[in-house]
This record gives C-alpha cells, sequence and structure tokens, in this order.
C-alpha cells in the first residue's frame, strides 16, 4: 500500500523535515502517525499526497511511483486516496449532499452512481437527513463526518487524516473514530495523524513516532508515549 | 468532454460572472471598445483598399496636344496610340469640348470661366484607357515622345498617394490593436484571477479529490472565453449602426463613393471581432491560470 524507503524531506530553506524514513503499511492496517508539532508529520502526509516531493528515497503509494509519476498522473493517485483535515473544508455555499456528490463530479464519476454513492456514504456518518443543510447549520462533529463521506464516496483504499479531531471535544472526537472504525472494518487503510493521547492510548493500534524527522517508534499495538 | 462536465463547467462560469459582475463588465466593455477600434481601423483599412483598387483600374491617360497639331496629324497621331501594345480606348476631345466640361464641373462657379471671355486656354487632347492598370505608365511614356504631343497626365500619382496613405493607416492601425489588445488581456487576466480567488476553495478540494489539471482549468478559460466573445459581438453590434450610419451620410453626399457594400462585408467584419473576443479572452485566462493557478 505504502512503502517509504529512506525517504528524506529538506526543504528551500533548509529545514530537515524528514530524515532517511522507512515505512511499510500494508493494506487494511490502521495506523497514527504521532509526534510534536514540527516533528514532520505534516511533511509525511503531503509527502504521500504528492504535495510535497521527497528530496531523496523511493515511495510507493497505492502501486504509484509517486517521484517518478508523470504530473498528469497525480490526479489518478488521489483518487485513490480519501483525505480529511482538522478544518472540514466544506464549500459554505453548497449543501452536504453537494459537497459529498462535488468530489464525485470533479472526477467525471458517472451521474447515475452520484445519488446512491451518496446516499449511501452520508448513511456511514448518519448524516442521511441532513443532505440539505449548509455547513453552517452543522456542528463541527457533523461538518467533520460530511468530509470523511466526501473523502470516502469514491472507494479510496487508503483514506489519510490529519488531525481529524483536533477541533472536536472529546465525545465527538469518539463519533468520528467509530466512523474511522467502520471504514477501516470495509478494509481500507487509514493512516491519521493526531495529536490525541486518550484516542491513540484506547485504540491500541499501530503508532508511528516522529520526532526531529526520525522515525524514533513504530508498534504494532501502540500507544501515544508522550504527555499530551 | 461529458455532457454533464459541460454542464457543470457553464453552471460555474454563470456563477462566476454573476459572483464578479462589476468586473465582468469592465472586462467585456474593455473588450467591445478595443474590438470596436480594431474594427473601425479594418473597416477603413479595407475601405481604402478597394477605393485605390478601383481608381487604379480606371485610371486614363489624357494627352494634350500642342496647338500647332494639325486634324491630319491628329488622325495619324491617333493611329499610332492605337498600334501601341495594350491600348484599350481612344478618345478625342476638342478643346470646345473640354471647355463646356469645364464648365458643367465647375457647376455654381462657372463664372470664373466667363472671366476669361471667348478665350479658351485648354488643349485638344485624348483620353486613353489601357487594358491592364499597370500598362499605364509605359503607354503614357511612349505616347510623351511622339510629335504634337505637349504633355500626358495619368492618375497613377493619386493612386499611390491612397495606397500609401492605406500602408500607413495599416501600419497604426495594428500598432493600436496590440496596444488595446495587451490592455484587454490584461484586464480579462486580472478578471479571471479574482475568480481564481475566489473560487481557491473549490480548486484545492478538487485536487486533493483527484480532478485533472483541465477538469479545474477549463471554467476559468471558459470564462475569459465568454468574456471576450461578449465583448466582440457588443462590438460588432456597434460598428454594423456605426458604418450604416456612415454609408448613409457618404452617399448622400458623395454618391459615387465606391464603399464596400454592408452586406456581407459586415457579416464578416461581426466575425471576425467575436473570434478575436473569444482569443483575447482565452489569452487573458491562460496568462491567469499560468500565474495563480498552481494545479
Amino acid at each position: 500500500m505504502i512503502r517509504m524507503h529512506n525517504v528524506s524531506k529538506v526543504y528551500a530553506n533548509g529545514t530537515i523535515a524528514l530524515d532517511h524514513v522507512n515505512v511499510h503499511i500494508r493494506k487494511g492496517e490502521f495506523v497514527f502517525i504521532v509526534g510534536a508539532s514540527g516533528a514532520g508529520k505534516s511533511t509525511f502526509i503531503k509527502m504521500l499526497l504528492r504535495e510535497e516531493l521527497p528530496t531523496s528515497g523511493e515511495l510507493q503509494v497505492n502501486g504509484h511511483d509517486v517521484i517518478h509519476m508523470a504530473h498528469e498522473d497525480v490526479p489518478y493517485l488521489r483518487r485513490g486516496l480519501g483525505v480529511i483535515f482538522q478544518d472540514y473544508r466544506l464549500l459554505p455555499d453548497k449543501t452536504v449532499f453537494e459537497n459529498v456528490a462535488f468530489a464525485m463530479q470533479v472526477i467525471e464519476a458517472p451521474r447515475r452512481l452520484m445519488q446512491h454513492s451518496v446516499n449511501a456514504v452520508l448513511d456511514i456518518v448518519g448524516l442521511r437527513e441532513k443532505f440539505r443543510c449548509f455547513p453552517s447549520q452543522l456542528s463541527g462533529g457533523e461538518q467533520q463526518r460530511v468530509a470523511i463521506a466526501r473523502a470516502i464516496v469514491n472507494n479510496p483504499s487508503i483514506v489519510i487524516a490529519d488531525e481529524p479531531t483536533g477541533n472536536l471535544d472529546p465525545e465527538t472526537s469518539w463519533d468520528i473514530m467509530d466512523i474511522f472504525q467502520r471504514i477501516n472494518q470495509s478494509g481500507t487503510t487509514i493512516v491519521m495523524a493526531t495529536h490525541d493521547k486518550n484516542i491513540v492510548d484506547t485504540m491500541q493500534r499501530r503508532v508511528i513516532a516522529i520526532e526531529n524527522g526520525h522515525i524514533v517508534r513504530d508498534e504494532q499495538q501502540g500507544v501515544y508515549g508522550y504527555e499530551a | 468532454m461529458k455532457l454533464r462536465t459541460s454542464e457543470y463547467f457553464i453552471t460555474e462560469v454563470v456563477h462566476s460572472l454573476r459572483r464578479n459582475s462589476w468586473m465582468s463588465l469592465a472586462s467585456v466593455g474593455t473588450v467591445a471598445v478595443s474590438l470596436f477600434v480594431l474594427g473601425v481601423f479594418l473597416t477603413l483599412v479595407l475601405n481604402m483598399n478597394r477605393m485605390a483598387g478601383m481608381l487604379e483600374s480606371q485610371v486614363q491617360i489624357s494627352v494634350y496636344l500642342e496647338d500647332s497639331v494639325s486634324d491630319t496629324d491628329r488622325r495619324g497621331l491617333e493611329h499610332d496610340i492605337r498600334a501601341l501594345q495594350g491600348i484599350d480606348t481612344v478618345k478625342y476631345v476638342s478643346r470646345d469640348e473640354a471647355k463646356e466640361r469645364l464648365a458643367e464641373r465647375l457647376g455654381d462657379q462657372k463664372y470664373l470661366l466667363d472671366a476669361l471671355g471667348d478665350t479658351n486656354p485648354l488643349p485638344d487632347a485624348f483620353e486613353i484607357t489601357v487594358t491592364q492598370p499597370d500598362m499605364v505608365e509605359t503607354a503614357a511614356q511612349a505616347i510623351g515622345h511622339f510629335d504634337g504631343v505637349e504633355s500626358t497626365r495619368y492618375g497613377q500619382d493619386v493612386v499611390q498617394h491612397l495606397f500609401d496613405i492605406t500602408r500607413l493607416m495599416r501600419i497604426f492601425g495594428v500598432a493600436l490593436m496590440l496596444l488595446l489588445a495587451a490592455a484587454t488581456v490584461f484586464i480579462i487576466a486580472n478578471t479571471i484571477r479574482l475568480t481564481v480567488y475566489a473560487r481557491r476553495k473549490e480548486v484545492a478540494i478538487m485536487k486533493y479529490v483527484g480532478a485533472t489539471d483541465w477538469f479545474i482549468r477549463w471554467p476559468f478559460l471558459l470564462e475569459g472565453i465568454v468574456l471576450g466573445f461578449i465583448g466582440g459581438i457588443l462590438a460588432a453590434l456597434a460598428l454594423r449602426s456605426f458604418y450604416a450610419a456612415m454609408a448613409a451620410k457618404i452617399y448622400s453626399t458623395l454618391a459615387f463613393f465606391p464603399l464596400l457594400p454592408q452586406y456581407p462585408f459586415m457579416n464578416y467584419v461581426t466575425v471576425v471581432l467575436m473570434l478575436a473576443g473569444m482569443a483575447i479572452g482565452a489569452a487573458g485566462s491562460s496568462l491567469s491560470l499560468k500565474r495563480f493557478l498552481k494545479v
């Protein structure tokens, strides 16, 4: 699924964000990426999406050679990835349904599938009834659920979440984690960067800890390991 | 492109034009003014070309005879002229006939001729037309050497002047057009930049979910083309009524003036202006996308 081999990232200003990182994530895994701000978590996520290119090393995502792939193929890499952000990034002038359908529309998915697929993912996140609402009419947790629906509507094989519970209270965060767990159970790989000690410790999943650009810990049933 | 995708693009463009209505209006206005000026120059240059062409083909040589030439000599001379290559018609105009013509041409100012009394300062002459315009000069020179010919005149210099003016206008017009086109491209680029800015969130999401570069670019490109197209239509409409009004005015005073007839000429100009508008719009969008839309 995801294979990083000796990946380094040095930014133009000389900052070394990642230093010879080796990671292998298999299909169906649920992986937390933990570490302090500025440790390299964001760079890690951005490289999977090919927002940033590694300075050196090898990176395979979903069978794509991320470093050497043609620019025209990048959209097809991203169609296999569902992305979720801390700040939801919904379009305020579109309804819940339209926000989710937008992801299908822009990859020119068949229209006859749209109604059905959007309803199905809204069922998964439990927002079928609110399909007509605008994001401003929803709570933070609900908005994040819409974002999750949007991320999975095109059936990605990997869901990448960057601090998805960062803006949510603990109870709501658990609702979100519950959804992620269900998505994971259907065979989707999940990579989630987080600061949430409580969640990581309770979930008992694989934990990759990054510190100063190095992987300092990679445990199958890990814990957060820092004082939150 | 799939049908529903075109639908999507069209909705996007309409939304965007509404969102930036003032800027869109300004762009359309600038395109319209620029293309109108372009159209005026185009019309002017084409008309002058036609006029010069017509004058050239109508040029006749006037051959003025010396007073001493007798009737017999004159007939001999006429015979010699007809023997030259490329001569079409030769018409004798006696000095009396010439005076009558002059009086006619002077019209209200005939009194100028009356001052001359019975004297007639005009010479006998031949009016000669040639079969091809480019024969005029050689024929005139040959005839000039014949005995009994005082001088020859032909309208070559007038035609030349007209062509010179046309060429000058063409250069000036092209320079002005390029300048206006550049300004218009810039204005459109700025409008599209606003659209890109207004839609930056959507663009970001589109990229994350895997929309292709062209899928992202098309609505912006289309918007520029639509702005240019509307500007082109407005310019064409304005030019059509302008030309109609000018034509009416010119025909009422100078009935013989060889204007290009409004139809189909104005239809061609309309098509040219619309295409030019679309090209300018596309150029403006591309410029903006290159700078502001990182896909």
